[in-house]
């Protein structure tokens, strides 16, 4: 076995042991957490097929922000486990067949037969300089750029229903707003009026 | 390629390790006498009032999602900066529009008052 | 290889991009005006899409190119469907205005999702690589995620809007997994070099074939066919009914477009294997459709259970495998997208505010409350259940002639059966309307341009059962 081959088995055992504990665990911050280390380890074996920006990217965006947010929605909202993890026993059966049913499938498949070496020849180990996200860069932003266009209108309707679905307007709520507070002349605060002095008649 | 990323495989073990091992130790060395009353969560020496848990303001959520938007937005203009010798003109003018989409989106939200706290 | 563009390619996506920077304008423009003068955003809306049609118009049914690198395809079939399109989107926006503004609903949010929706369907109608396919189907899922959840304040419409999400990106991550096994056995994401590929294949390689299953399973979910059609229901009761008119009627013509473009232009060289799943989905829509549609009292869950019915129908029209099939098909979906528009429209029509047509109740006694609109909902529920004259009884009846074509009498003979089952749920609604006392006895409001587009609606479909050859031909000739 190749030190390249160690990594991706001890890659490859992480992924699947944190994923096992991502849906069997009763906490979800736990389940959240260990999702993070699924990413983690996943990012790894990206590493190992040479695809270094999506590996990056996928610590950057999905451990970095996207957990980030889950973490922060387990971990606030007012969440009843108990109620979460009812008829989980009842539902195993049956996802425990499906599961099977898949695996066996998916045995069928990803044997030697359809994607052993004869067939599918691994690709040549690159040289050190060879640079993956260039690359992708090159072909990202002209062959596929229609569809890279798309992917903005994408995250614009992403922002557009974000805000719809919860921006509220509270008119009620007192805030200073310190450009007003800045801005403010002695004119607005201060009326100087000009008064007879008393006279007592 | 790969030989680059040895450091960072070293890194990862050696970070794992220091993560690891003083928790297994003090697991493993350290004299552990539990009982009910130490576990309890102390709350300045009374009984804890409620769970730690309660509901948010939406408005987080929001400003989360906002920030992951832009986040995304940002993992495409690496692989962009890197080549845009490459690409030449029609690669900036595809980055131009694609920002420039967002941009509108950043208009939006921004005249909208999603930015605001109140 | 170094990449040229060519600017030509901007003119083939010349509506694309029109409808995109009118979004974006309307989008600004509505957060300047205020509630009462929010029928601006409306008629900006209008007004795009009528330029989009002129634009389809004008630049379109030339001959077959290519823009992008092949990941755009722009030919007569897609410009047929996206002018059908861009005319059902008006009239949805036309008749959910009044009750969007009863509902303190009119915001601009609500025309520029259904825009971006619209666009999402533009870009799948015309769509040559997996990629792009894929990207159209989210944008339009993501729009209307949004809009089913677009009245939050309300519970049903909040957790209709959940399980769909919930469900929808299920079905995306199937329909991306079977879309990676492809490329992974052919290479790459063009669909005409896979074509080409699967066949250099052969049919002994079960990769792709495992991937066709999920690609199946996506676009099972996305039409909305059984045993992928638990969503359907629970989104059309729980959204707002403005927003169930949306969703019930040009998604249909972009999933058609959907299965075209995935199915015939993609993988082509498993025909058979698509067309044995073809017809089990849509048996089993059939059955299920119209059987359960019976037990429902809700008009819009009734309704969808209809509408899953539908789609196993048109699903004859592309199983068969020839171009009479998918023109059939074809004529079927944008005369089913036309029946759902008036169907959905007339419940808009009946409701008011503060009270929500949604139950078969509802209809009783519409006759002498309007006896128009009840002869409208007449001819769209004769026109669903297939009866002669209407457009409903020629798509039924072309689709079928397909099917009888290759063979598969008995499948005609299975849909023929569940059409006469569900013939009775639509007579139903007609003998609530004409023989049933009404509830109350105000007549229908509605204002006088959703009433004139209502009553050509009607007209159209009325029309297009009494001379179909037009319509009927346009697609035969779009697909040959």
């Amino acid at each position: 076995m190749t030190f390249e081959l160690f990594i991706f088995y001890v890659f490859a055992t992480v992924t699947v042991a944190s994923a096992v504990v991502v849906i069997s665990s009763r906490n979800p911050v736990y389940s959240a957490l260990a999702l993070v280390l699924t990413f983690f380890s996943c990012s790894g074996i990206w590493m190992l097929a040479e695809a270094e920006f999506l590996a990056i990217v996928l610590v950057l965006v999905y451990v970095g922000a996207v957990m980030v947010l889950f973490l922060f929605v387990v971990m606030m909202l007012d969440i009843n486990i108990a109620v979460l993890s009812q008829g989980f026993m009842s539902y195993l059966p049956v996802g425990v067949g499906v599961a099977l049913a898949v695996v066996a499938e998916m045995a069928l498949l990803v044997g030697s037969k359809y994607f052993g070496a004869d067939i599918i020849p691994p690709p040549e180990r690159h040289v050190a300089e060879y640079n993956n996200t260039a690359e992708l860069g090159n072909v990202l932003y002209t062959v596929h750029m229609y569809a890279f266009e798309i992917a903005s209108v994408i995250l614009l309707v992403a922002i557009i229903a974000a805000i719809v679905l919860t921006l509220r307007k509270r008119p009620l709520t007192r805030y200073q707003s310190p450009e007003k507070q800045v801005a403010v002349r002695r004119e607005d605060r201060i009326r100087v009026i000009n008064m007879k002095a008393e006279t007592e008649e | 390629m790969l030989e680059n990323y040895l450091p960072v495989l070293v890194f990862l073990g050696v970070g794992m390790a220091i993560g690891v091992l003083p928790i297994a130790m003090g697991f493993l060395l350290a004299p552990r006498n539990p009982y009910s009353e130490k576990l309890s969560p102390f709350e300045c020496g009374f009984e804890a009032f409620e769970d730690a848990r309660m509901k948010f303001d939406v408005r987080y959520y929001l400003v989360a999602i906002l920030f992951i938007i832009f986040d995304l937005e940002i993992a495409f203009l690496f692989p962009w900066a890197i080549v845009l010798d490459e690409i030449g003109m029609v690669g900036f003018i595809a980055m131009a529009v694609f920002l420039g989409i967002l941009v509108i989106g950043f208009i939006y939200e921004w005249m909208k008052g999603a930015l605001e706290w109140e | 290889m170094a990449y040229v563009f060519s600017p030509s390619d901007l003119v083939q996506v010349a509506p694309e991009i029109f409808i995109l920077s009118m979004a974006c304008v309307i989008l600004i423009v509505d957060l300047f005006l205020d509630d009462r003068r929010r029928y601006v955003t409306h008629l900006l809306c209008q007004v795009t899409l009528l330029g989009a049609a002129v634009l389809t118009y004008m630049l379109g049914f030339g001959e077959t190119t290519m823009a992008f690198s092949g990941a755009y395809i722009h030919d007569a079939f897609g410009d047929v469907l996206k002018i059908a399109m861009y005319v059902v989107t008006a009239a949805v926006f036309l008749y959910s205005r009044d009750y969007l503004k009863d509902r303190n609903l009119l915001k601009g949010e609500y025309f520029v999702l259904g825009l971006f929706g619209l666009l999402g369907m533009m870009i799948m109608v015309s769509a040559a690589n997996l990629l792009v396919i894929y990207l159209g189907i989210e944008l339009l899922a993501l729009s209307l995620y949004a809009l089913v959840a677009f009245d939050r304040d309300n519970k049903t419409a909040a957790e209709a809007a959940m399980k769909y999400f919930v469900l929808g990106a299920i079905a995306s991550g199937m329909l991306l997994y079977g879309m990676s096994m492809i490329y992974g056995t052919t290479g790459t994401l063009s669909s005409t070099e896979i074509a080409a590929r699967l066949v250099d294949l052969g049919s002994d390689d079960l990769v792709p074939i495992f991937g066709l299953v999920f690609i199946m399973v996506g676009i099972g979910f996305k039409l909305g066919v059984v045993p992928f059609h638990m969503w359907v229901p629970d989104i059309y009761q729980g959204a707002p009914t403005s927003v169930t008119l949306y969703i019930g009627s040009i998604p249909k013509i972009a999933g058609f477009a959907l299965v075209m473009r995935l199915l015939v232009d993609t993988l082509p060289g498993l025909v058979v294997d698509w067309q044995a799943m073809l017809i089990i989905l849509a048996v089993l829509s059939m059955a299920i459709g119209n059987i359960v549609a019976i037990a429902q009292t809700n008009i819009k869950r009734m309704l969808a259970y209809s509408t899953i019915s539908h789609m196993g129908f048109l699903l004859l029209g592309v199983l068969s495998g020839t171009t009479e099939g998918y023109s059939s098909a074809m004529f079927y979906t944008l005369v089913y997208s036309m029946m759902a528009l008036g169907s959905f429209g007339i419940l808009l029509l009946m409701s008011r505010s503060g009270f929500d047509a949604e139950m078969l109740d509802d209809m009783k006694g519409l006759n002498r409350r309007s006896p128009w609109f009840a002869g409208m909902m007449l001819i769209m529920m004769f026109s669903m259940a297939g009866v002669p004259p209407m457009a409903g009884f020629y798509a039924k009846l072309s689709v079928l002639a397909a099917v009888v074509d290759i063979g598969l009498v008995w499948l005609a003979i299975v849909a023929v059966l569940f059409s006469v089952i569900g013939a009775f749920y639509y007579l139903r609604v007609i003998k609530l309307m004409y023989f049933d006392e009404p509830v109350d006895d105000s007549p229908l409001g509605g204002s006088a341009d959703v009433r004139f587009v209502l009553s050509l609606n009607g007209l159209a479909v009325l029309g297009l059962g009494i001379f179909p050859a037009g319509l009927m031909g346009l697609c035969l000739q779009v697909l040959s």
